[in-house]
């Protein structure tokens, strides 16, 4: 098991240097001369080889891309375009608020996508297994961006339901930043108003983002427990008069689990994508939006960064994913 | 059962919170905006727009524009200030009146002197305003004593565009003993400076956390008193966010509502109006180049008389600009009022076919990604003047593309036709009789490729005519000569929409997009 | 799964009895063919798409504006119908080139396994490790923003899952009867890739190919609703939703229609893949 993590950890690594490369290569064909990015239209011809020169952006391809490597390798991400500050410290900034946003949404996933499986599942092709399917069918088609708009236009904008865009209401000041998390900061600082206001903020923007993933998940469970309910030992149980409800919490319901575990990680990955579209809708400030505006001004090496600690999220977690996989199913071992 | 409980406490959070926040608003204005753009709070590296909206409240400048006015300096931090001819040079001396910083530092000569030179220092985006513009050099500026102060400038600068450049965000004063004392290595305190305040304005910067608020609470050290106690700076890039968090009083003030919603918020007896002026031009710039489908003046024109302005103006602008077809904005000196073209398919027709173009041609048409002036999307405005276009049979191919990667190809003269705003950079005819006529400035006239001596040498004259009466009929000959010849169709000067509630007074905004948040109460 | 020595042609029939009898394929199927009659004959049944009107702005649904009206006058009945073939353009070219790249890829790792294995799964890792709309976004912004820079920009985050499909079809067959019988007889490995393998991954390719098409379409609408998509006055689907968003109270009728039928194009193949997926697959059956 040791072993097998250490050369998975080792894969990461090399992934990660993938990605690198892969980023510096789209970064190169990038038609915006990053000089313009930085210095706007009344850039003088001066200040533009002034930057090139600074930022060794007349230096052959090769040169800049193990330049860009041995910064890579001491932890610096390198400055953006358009902040001007190190795009370490921009994530750190927006890092929060979208993995608070995420968390959130993968909460919800899980809320609403595991009991409604579970429930399909159990009244296969029965009224509530046909709505369940219905509602994975559109909640796995329906573009996010126009659910974004029109759960804001209605329940917050029409009937005053929930909070709307952005992290906290305009009038609350945010707590001094120790984690970056509005909701952690406030309870350290003991402020209830933000904690409750960080909390209702939270909820639109998390049930959009998870709205994808709860149907994939319902999909998921529904099909792992048919799936397990099926087999012999199942069978064997319910013809031995164990009440339905504790055949499938105690075997079924365990069994689900593990393919239920692998979508998760995927799941993980896709809330990233699907931060790009709803952050930007709810005025969020998180990487997906950072993402957005940078790709947006051609602001690459700001895109690069992010997509490098993405994939090493990504492969991290995929990593955790697997490990847990082991651990919840004793069939499976690694040397 | 349990998930339905779950979702009810969930709502019952939602309401308690927009219950809750109902409270303590009384003295804070919250604005709401995009201020994307925010890069940095240090008055002399901030040269975007909502740099200076922040800044022009932190720090005071020498001399200041007041109100909506752009033509009467009036004293800042200088209480007088006299300009001599020194002969080989100019000298502009400066007296200071008695200030403070929000420090409790007082504001002194070595303040001026050090703003000054740090500015030309740093190399900030703005800082060709006084390098280029004014040709001021790091020892230009002396300080004679604890309260007066004289810039030298070569003659080949005009002290009266350096007085007004002075109103800009890069004339804001710092505290240079705080600044100094914050300094880090060779950076003149900006790493600091940038999230920080050190200045004598209304306000003193609370927090800025980027992409999401800048918080202003009021200065007490300052001359200036503030009826506000607080200033929230909300950043809103979705035009629709704004309006919601507008009707449902999250925000006082939106600043980027579409024209649709600013006409359908002007009959609402909660909200008011108020029309900014603005010196931007919204304009096509065709390339003049050699083998060029625009080298043809009579095709330029013909383009001219294709253009359904009125439209543009009326509709997709919803009334929120002005018709204008020469080069220099209404406001700004030399202004010239004529508007001789119209729709004409027929004129733009013939025109083409005495270019010896009777079928017109294809040809890209290069526009920005999201809102051109006045609020209209650039995709709209791009496809009307497609449709306009192809009715004189001219075939324009939209390429929507970055901000960055347009001004690259525009700026090596690679462009065909480009669809973009220019803005003056200070409040004076030449901010864009040079730019857009003289073809040695490598700058507008040089992006389109059209060298034109005339044009070069009128602009050039009309700089320096010191004589109102000579250089307004400088101006007038070479708006004119623009109207036949030039590279450029004018389609309008927008005005910025900015929408209030109604229990906010006192805002005014110039020309130029100063705010001053101390006049403002609620 | 599926072995190409039992009759196929019996087990086809039954595939596609299965399929015929599950409603939910039906009702994809008939949304499908609604959707292909419309894209064909748009230009007849539907008002120019790009024809401005601005005395008609905004006016909602009518006998006289099927859909309404957009901000420029335009019909959207008209843009929605000109836009439905290029989505499914955009949606089935996608996957071409994407089952085409990770088909290929996926049958070089399997069959040869070895080196190429290791550097071709290794590469797919890579590409597998992108948050896909973020890389395709970056794709897409590097390229420019057009039509066929999306789709490239799609294609190329979505091949990898073909090859790693493949790959796994094609190394669960190398141990078989019948490729090791082939194998035996002296046959090259590229013909046993190209005759045995191949079509026995066909199949799951299909199915999942079903799905994607409706994916591709999903993450090109999502890319053109942030900008980097058709260029206007191209009636797009997500550059409409994008471009109308702002007349959401006053006129939802502008950016909901695109959006509606970007959820209904989705959700027909969708349900077309569950159909092929029960029907070819009876073990995964639900």
């Amino acid at each position: 098991m040791l072993n097998y993590t250490i050369r998975r950890l080792f894969f990461v690594l090399f992934v990660v240097w993938g990605v690198s490369l892969a980023t510096f290569f789209i970064s190169q064909v990038v038609p915006g001369d990053p000089a313009l990015v930085a210095l706007g239209d009344k850039a003088t011809d001066e200040m533009i080889a002034n930057f090139r020169t600074k930022n060794g952006l007349d230096q052959p391809v090769v040169t800049q891309y193990f330049t860009y490597l041995g910064r890579l390798l001491k932890g610096d991400l390198g400055t953006s375009l358009r902040t001007g500050r190190p795009i370490l410290d921009d994530l750190r900034d927006f890092f929060p608020g979208t993995l608070e946003l995420s968390a959130t949404a993968l909460f919800i996933a899980a809320l609403i996508g595991i009991p409604a499986g579970v429930l399909a599942a159990l009244t296969q092709n029965k009224a509530p297994d046909i709505i369940v399917r219905l509602m994975a069918l559109l909640g796995g088609a329906t573009p996010i961006y126009w659910l974004a708009i029109l759960l804001l236009e209605f329940l917050h904008n029409k009937l005053r339901l929930l909070p709307g865009p952005g992290r906290l209401d305009a009038y609350l000041i945010a707590p001094p930043r120790v984690t970056g998390f509005v909701g952690i900061d406030a309870l350290i600082a003991r402020d209830w108003e933000v904690f409750t206001d960080s909390l209702a903020h939270l909820i639109l923007p998390a049930f959009v983002l998870g709205a994808f993933s709860s149907a994939l998940l319902a999909r998921m469970t529904r099909a792992a427990m048919l799936e397990t309910m099926s087999q012999d030992y199942i069978r064997t149980a319910k013809a031995k008069g164990i009440a339905q409800s504790r055949v499938v919490i105690k075997h079924a319901l365990r069994n689900a689990f593990l393919p239920v575990l692998t979508v998760l990680g995927g799941v993980l990955g896709g809330l990233l994508s699907g931060a790009v579209l709803t952050e930007t809708i709810f005025s969020w400030p998180g990487v997906g939006r950072y993402t957005t505006d940078a790709a947006i001004s051609l602001d690459f090496p700001a895109v690069m960064g992010v997509t490098l600690l993405a994939g090493m999220a990504y492969s991290l977690i995929n990593l955790v994913t697997d490990l847990l996989y082991a651990l919840f199913d004793p069939r499976i071992t690694y040397a | 059962m349990r998930k339905r409980i779950g979702a009810v406490a969930l709502l019952g959070i939602g309401l308690l919170a927009v219950s809750m926040a109902q409270n303590s608003r009384s003295s804070t204005l919250v604005y709401g905006g995009d201020f994307s753009d925010l890069i940095s709070l240090d008055p002399g590296i901030s040269y975007e727009f909502s740099g200076g909206l922040v800044t022009d409240n932190l720090y005071e400048t020498l001399v200041k524009f007041e109100g909506e006015d752009l033509s009467t300096l009036k004293p800042g931090i200088a209480a007088r200030w006299v300009v001599k001819d020194a002969g080989s040079s100019w000298k502009v001396t400066f007296n200071l009146a008695s200030k403070k910083f929000a420090s409790g530092n007082p504001v002194t000569a070595a303040d001026v002197v050090y703003t000054f030179d740090r500015a030309i220092a740093l190399k900030g985006n703005g800082s060709f305003l006084f390098d280029e513009v004014a040709n001021m050099k790091i020892g230009s500026t002396k300080a004679l004593g604890r309260s007066t102060v004289e810039v030298t400038l070569p003659k080949t600068a005009s002290p009266a565009a350096f007085l007004n450049l002075l109103t800009f965000n890069i004339g804001g004063i710092v505290d240079s003993i705080l600044v100094k004392s914050k300094a880090v290595g060779n950076d003149y305190g900006s790493e600091w400076l940038k999230r920080n305040s050190a200045g004598s304005g209304a306000f003193v910067l609370n927090r800025w956390d980027q992409n999401q608020q800048v918080v202003l609470d009021a200065n007490p050290n300052s001359s200036l008193k503030a009826k506000l106690s607080r200033v929230i700076l909300r950043e809103m890039k979705e035009a629709n966010t704004q309006k919601i968090a507008l009707e449902s009083g999250e925000i006082d003030i939106a600043e980027n509502l579409t024209p649709d919603m600013v006409k359908a918020k002007a009959t609402d007896a909660k909200f008011n109006v108020y029309k900014a002026d603005s010196l931007r031009l919204q304009y096509l710039g065709m390339n003049t180049g050699t083998g060029s489908q625009f080298e043809d003046a009579r095709v330029r024109q013909a383009v001219r008389w294709a253009l359904d302005q009125d439209s543009m103006v009326n509709v997709l602008a919803g009334g929120n600009a002005r018709k204008v077809q020469t080069i220099i904005p209404a406001g700004l000196f030399g202004f010239n009022a004529s508007n001789p073209y119209s729709v004409n398919v027929e004129k733009a027709k013939g025109l083409l076919a005495a270019a010896g173009k009777p079928n017109g041609f294809e040809f890209e048409m290069l526009v920005p990604q999201g809102s051109c002036a006045a609020g209209v999307p650039c995709a709209d405005l791009a496809a009307k003047i497609q449709s306009d276009l192809g009715k004189i049979g001219l075939k324009a191919n939209i390429k929507q593309i970055v901000q960055s990667e347009l001004l690259g190809i525009y700026r090596a003269q690679k462009a065909q036709m480009v669809l973009v705003g220019w803005s003056p950079d200070f409040p004076d005819p030449d901010g864009n009789a040079t730019p857009m006529s003289d073809y040695g400035a490598k700058s507008l006239a040089w992006r389109n490729a059209w060298n034109n001596a005339t044009a070069s040498k009128l602009a050039q004259q009309a700089a320096l005519e010191p004589n109102p009466a000579k250089r307004a009929a400088l101006y007038k000959q070479l708006t004119e000569l623009h109207l036949e010849e030039g590279p450029f169709a004018i389609l309008y000067q927008p005005k910025v929409p900015v929408t209030l509630s109604t229990s906010v007074k006192g805002y005014l905004r110039n020309a130029q997009g100063q705010v001053r948040f101390e006049k403002i109460s609620k | 799964m599926l072995s190409a020595v039992e009759a196929p042609k019996k087990q086809a029939s039954k595939a596609s009895k299965r399929f015929w009898r599950n409603p939910a394929s039906i009702i994809g199927v008939v949304l499908l063919g609604l959707l292909l009659l419309i894209a064909v004959l748009a230009t007849v049944i539907s008002p120019d798409p790009i024809v401005q009107d601005l005395g008609q702005r905004l006016l909602p649904p009518s006998s006289q504006h099927l859909l309404g009206t957009d901000q420029l006058g335009r019909s959207v009945w008209g843009r929605v119908a000109h836009g439905a073939s290029l989505s499914l353009q955009v949606g089935v070219v996608v996957t071409l080139i994407s089952v085409t790249v990770g088909v290929l890829v996926g049958l070089l790792a399997g069959t040869f396994g070895g080196v190429w294995d290791n550097v071709l799964m290794r590469i797919t890792d890579i590409f597998f490790a992108f948050p896909s709309l973020i890389l395709a976004m970056a794709i897409a912004a590097a390229l420019g923003p057009s039509l066929t820079n999306t789709i490239i920009a799609v294609a190329i985050v979505s091949w990898p899952s073909y090859a790693r499909l493949v790959r796994a079809q094609a190394m669960a067959l190398r141990e078989r009867e019948f490729v090791e019988a082939a194998r035996a007889i002296g046959t090259s490995q590229i013909s046993i890739a190209i005759r045995h393998v191949f079509p026995n991954t066909l199949t799951p390719v299909l199915i999942q190919a079903s799905f994607d098409v409706g994916q591709a379409i999903l993450t090109a609408a999502g890319l053109s609703f942030i900008g980097f998509g058709a260029q206007p006055p191209t009636p797009e689907w997500g550059a409409m939703v994008s471009e109308t968003r702002n007349f959401i109270s006053e006129a939802p009728w502008a950016s909901s229609a695109p959006a509606i039928a970007i959820l209904l194009a989705v959700l027909a193949f969708n349900l077309v893949g569950d159909g092929l997926r029960d029907a070819l697959d009876p073990r995964n059956t639900r």
